[in-house]
């Protein structure tokens, strides 16, 4: 889904450098290698999405830019605020087939994948809209207060980078940890809405925070562990993420980049099917979830309990 | 907003006529065509400073035995530093002789400190027009005030002058600007006379402005006190502070004792006589520096001082005293290095650094001190993490260090001809990292600007460091020969830096680096511990060239016209009727080259066609036209076509138009490149889907 909506902006991007290279011999240099003096002349004539071009293009600097820009509350321009939307929503049309599955913990297949994404779709929106509201109080209000006003009053008379640094890190983890708080909450209102069929974004958010005041080490432990899954992807990352050389190296460097992209997909994945199990397995119990309808061909023991039942 | 801009570009445009202790009158640009390059070959490196002595060295007043400078401006302060009140008290005595060739009946001092008194003076309406509107918070401004001004004449009678002062505002008028005091006589200091003046003075200290104020217990103490115009011969030249500009002095010896609390290190021009405890848990910590025409200091508990001797077979030893912030302490290599090669580089190519001493300031976080210069005395730039092979530090600090060449020394007006400095030492700046400081990448920091990250695929190059960047976007915000003070208050750098680091480094392709060596070090030479004009430096070129360049300055500096030379079109299209120049395929290619001026500017440009089988053609351009076609008729397809391949004109705003090539990549490199964006697009969906 991010190729397929990044793809149009990447060929509007091509078109611009393209544009600018014209049939230079720059060009070459900017085939073979990166080639410094054009990038910069390119980035002197720039508009929209040209803007964009920066070296934080190359290699695991895409991940901290991103990373960088929303602990920063970077606003993205237009377009990428445009394509970021359709990925939330496509993000959430698919959230609820993904959390099905794994709810289920055998195959859905395609039919019962996307039945289950086109029913909690719109449940997904309300909640979306719920927490879009929180997380723009959070980045409008919050962030440029951190980081304007308490930043400001905290290092004032500070002479000591390091030390306004170590606060910085602290707003930082002060606002992470509100931003995950919002993450968390929303990661395990997601799972019972599907789990237990709930239709009220409302009364899914006060059931997550209810089960997460309920277990807060096992919340926090499993949380914890898959960021440190992210961070040692990140790690890797740093150590094997492609240069800027062209040719056959292109093609390798760009099928590298797709696998970064991929595995950081799975991490996500990871965190809604680990905290989907610990729901499952803390909460969860036959009586008290409203499991979907097993649906013919299902399994036999499906089909056996489903004639003990009649 | 928009009558504001209006009335901003207005007074700007005043500035330039009504200036009334303005510049010289400039010559009207030289109508001269441009020259070819040098034909014959250039002379050999020298290593040591030539004095070329083919036009008469200009006036020189008598110096003072055993001086560098004419030391007509002489200092003896007491100062003592209040940190909890933020508080200078001073008094000073200055010994000033009038070494202009006119009497004068009035003395004129700076009291920069003035300039943030509030937001009306000429510095915070000229910050305002930069773009910075944000308005200090109410501890952050500062004050200078003056209690008692005495002065004794050739009568030897002391006339307390105090109640006769009045501000004035040569420059623009601003009946709120502070920063310039006029002192009426009682009698006319005539050429030769010589002054005592005693001053009284106390000042608030301002949360860091323009390299100046504290923060914590750092305090760095610059344009702190009660200073003397320059008398010229045709008026005084003392200018308002602005928000673009520097500062312009006579030379002096400066004598200061300045007292604090005792847990204070302190660093400051010159060097250090005596630091003597008192019975009042404070210390005088007393300075001297000879043939300086400022002097700055800074104070913190927390400093480490490191002291290393520079040593060099053809220079004289250096004292290196680097005061050091704990955070730091693992870069005070990289300072060393970065002071080392500088002093060696100048040092060889222009002239020997002179004083016994150097002072290097590790500036505090938030401080706003970095990157700034003072005879004798400057300030570098680190951060906590600076990665190794990225040398913004070594850059900022040769730069200061650099200054002392062009600034300390060669000491020009910063307030009319900035360029002569920072667009020289930028220059050289760039030539002393590119030899000394490798391997250098371009850095981009990401979380607030902490966390850096080095591109190692992308390198530095020593047009990088001349600036080219900043110039390109702005190159036609200002001609170089307005007063500095009048430029632009917002782009003013990229005028000064910028475009005269890339001029120069043009001239040197032009001249060659051995004929650019001459020219700096004879005029470094000739005008060291002096105040030489534009036109000082543009007849030491002649005098050193043999040519006078009239055509190049006149674009380069009296006029803001860009240079863009480009390729218009390119074809190489066979021709099956057999002309004379077929070989024994029996057909031709008729290959057109179309070159274009598109900017205003014009400069001598190669141009060079290659052919499938290596062979070049190369045509040398006056650039004169707007366009120029050459035609080949050759058995051989040409593959490509370059304008100024060599890079001889560093100002040439679009390089990527400089060429064109019959066998294009453009599609494999905006394919790769749009790919990597793409990625970074990609990861940032998922950055963003994550919280989702």
């Amino acid at each position: 889904m991010t190729f397929m909506l990044a793809l149009p902006l990447a060929l509007v991007v091509r078109g611009a450098i393209a544009a600018h290279l014209r049939d230079s011999l720059m060009a070459v240099r900017a085939a073979d290698g990166a080639n410094w003096d054009w990038w910069q002349e390119f980035s002197a004539q720039a508009t929209g999405l040209g803007t964009t071009f920066t070296p934080s293009v190359i290699g695991v600097a895409t991940t901290f830019d991103s990373v960088s820009s929303v602990f920063d509350g970077r606003v993205p321009i237009a377009p990428l605020a445009w394509a970021l939307a359709l990925y939330l929503a496509g993000w959430l049309f698919v959230s609820g087939g993904i959390i099905d599955r794994y709810a289920r913990q055998r195959p859905t297949r395609t039919y019962g994948f996307f039945a289950a994404c086109g029913t909690f779709f719109f449940r997904f929106l309300r909640l979306g809209a719920l927490v879009g509201v929180v997380y723009w109080g959070l980045f409008t209000y919050v962030h440029p207060w951190l980081f304007g006003q308490v930043y400001e009053t905290l290092t004032r008379d500070l002479s000591v980078e390091r030390t306004a640094f170590a606060w910085r890190v602290a707003l930082y983890a002060a606002f992470g940890l509100l931003v995950l708080f919002v993450n968390v909450l929303t990661d395990y209102a997601k799972a019972r809405i599907v789990i237990e069929d709930r239709r009220s974004a409302v009364g899914a958010l006060a059931a997550a925070w209810r089960f997460i005041r309920h277990h807060p080490g096992r919340v926090v432990g499993l949380y914890g562990l898959n960021t440190l899954t992210f961070i040692a992807l990140v790690g890797v990352w740093a150590l094997i993420a492609p240069g800027t050389g062209g040719g056959v190296t292109l093609w390798i460097g760009f099928a590298m980049t797709q696998l970064f992209v991929v595995t950081r997909l799975l991490i996500k994945l990871q965190f809604l099917a680990s905290e989907t199990a610990l729901f499952q397995a803390a909460l969860a119990h036959a009586s008290y979830t409203a499991a979907p309808e097993p649906l013919w061909p299902d399994s036999a023991a499906a089909e056996a309990i489903a004639r003990t039942t009649m | 907003m928009s009558l504001r801009i209006l009335l901003a570009v207005a007074v700007m445009s005043a500035l330039v006529t009504a200036n009334q202790s303005g510049p010289e009158p400039q010559t009207p640009p030289s109508t001269e065509r441009p020259a070819p390059r040098l034909e014959t070959a250039p002379p050999a490196l020298q290593v040591t400073p030539l004095v070329a002595t083919q036009t008469p060295a200009p006036p020189q007043a008598a110096l003072p035995p055993g001086a560098l400078s004419p030391r007509n401006a002489n200092y003896s302060i007491e100062v003592r530093l209040d940190p909890e009140a933020k508080t200078l008290r001073g008094r000073e005595r200055i010994q000033w002789r009038n070494i202009s060739a006119q009497p004068t009946s009035e003395l004129q001092f700076h009291l920069y400190w003035n300039a943030w008194r509030d937001a009306e003076s000429t510095w915070m309406r000229e910050r305002r027009l930069a773009g910075t509107t944000r308005r200090p918070q109410a501890d952050a401004w500062s004050a200078i005030d003056l209690s008692t001004i005495r002065v004794r004449g050739e009568s030897g009678t002391w006339h307390d002058l105090s109640a006769h002062t009045r501000f004035i505002a040569p420059d623009d008028g601003n009946p709120r600007d502070r920063t310039v005091l006029s002192v009426p006589l009682r009698e006319p200091a005539t050429p030769g006379a010589s002054l005592d003046i005693e001053i009284a003075w106390t000042s608030k200290i301002p949360r860091p402005f323009a390299r100046t104020g504290y923060v914590g217990d750092y305090f760095f103490i610059a344009q702190w006190f009660p200073k003397l115009g320059v008398l010229e011969d045709r008026d005084w030249n003392t200018h308002q502070f602005h928000s673009a500009t520097e500062f312009f002095s006579d030379f002096g010896v400066y004598d200061v004792a300045i007292t604090l609390p005792r847990r204070f290190i302190v660093g400051a021009s010159g060097r250090q006589l005596s630091r003597t405890d008192n019975s009042d848990a404070t210390t005088t910590h007393r300075f001297r520096g000879e043939d300086i025409h400022d002097f700055a200091w800074v104070a913190s508990p927390d400093f480490i001082v490191i002291t290393r001797r520079f040593e060099h077979p053809r220079l004289p030893p250096v004292t290196i005293r680097l005061l050091l912030l704990p955070e730091h302490a693992s870069q005070a290599d990289r300072y060393f290095g970065a002071v080392e090669a500088t002093l060696s580089r100048y040092g060889e190519w222009f002239g020997p650094y002179p004083y016994e001493q150097i002072t290097i300031v590790d500036p505090a976080f938030q401080s706003e001190s970095d990157g700034m210069e003072y005879p004798t005395f400057v300030t570098g730039r680190a951060s906590w993490l600076a990665p190794g092979d990225v040398q913004r530090p070594e850059n900022t600090t040769a730069h200061e260090v650099g200054h002392q060449w062009w600034y300390g020394m060669v000491a020009t007006n910063e307030f009319e001809h900035a360029w002569m400095d920072e667009g020289f030492n930028t220059y050289a700046t760039a030539r002393v990292i590119d030899e000394s400081f490798r391997p250098n990448h371009v850095e981009v920091r990401y979380f607030g600007g902490f966390a850096p990250w080095a591109f190692k695929d992308l390198p530095v190059s020593r047009i990088d460091n001349d600036r080219l960047e900043g110039y390109r976007l702005n190159a036609e915000t200002d001609a170089a020969w307005i007063p500095t003070f009048t430029y632009w208050p917002g782009t003013a750098r990229f005028i000064s830096y910028n475009k005269t680091a890339l001029w120069m480094h043009t001239l040197e392709k032009q001249v060659g680096w051995p004929t650019m060596q001459r020219i700096m070090s004879t005029y470094f030479e000739r005008w060291k511990f002096k105040h030489p004009k534009p036109a000082d430096f543009f007849d030491v070129v002649r005098e050193v060239t043999g040519r006078g360049y009239v055509w190049y300055f006149d674009e380069v500096y009296r006029s803001s016209n860009t240079f863009d030379y480009g390729i218009q079109d390119f074809t190489s299209v066979r021709q099956d009727s057999p002309s004379e120049g077929a070989g024994l395929t029996g057909f031709t290619y008729r290959t057109t080259v179309v070159m274009r001026r598109y900017g205003e500017a014009t400069f001598p440009v190669d141009v060079v066609t290659r052919f499938e089988n290596g062979d070049t053609v190369k045509e040398s351009w006056d650039g004169q036209d707007r366009r120029v076609v050459y035609t080949y008729e050759r058995p051989e397809k040409a593959v490509s076509v370059q304008v100024d391949p060599e890079r001889r004109l560093l100002l040439d705003v679009d390089y990527t138009n400089n060429s064109r090539t019959l066998a294009p990549r453009t599609g494999e490199a905006s394919l790769k490149w749009a790919l990597k964006w793409m990625a970074w697009l990609q990861d940032a969906m998922l950055t963003y889907a994550f919280f989702s």
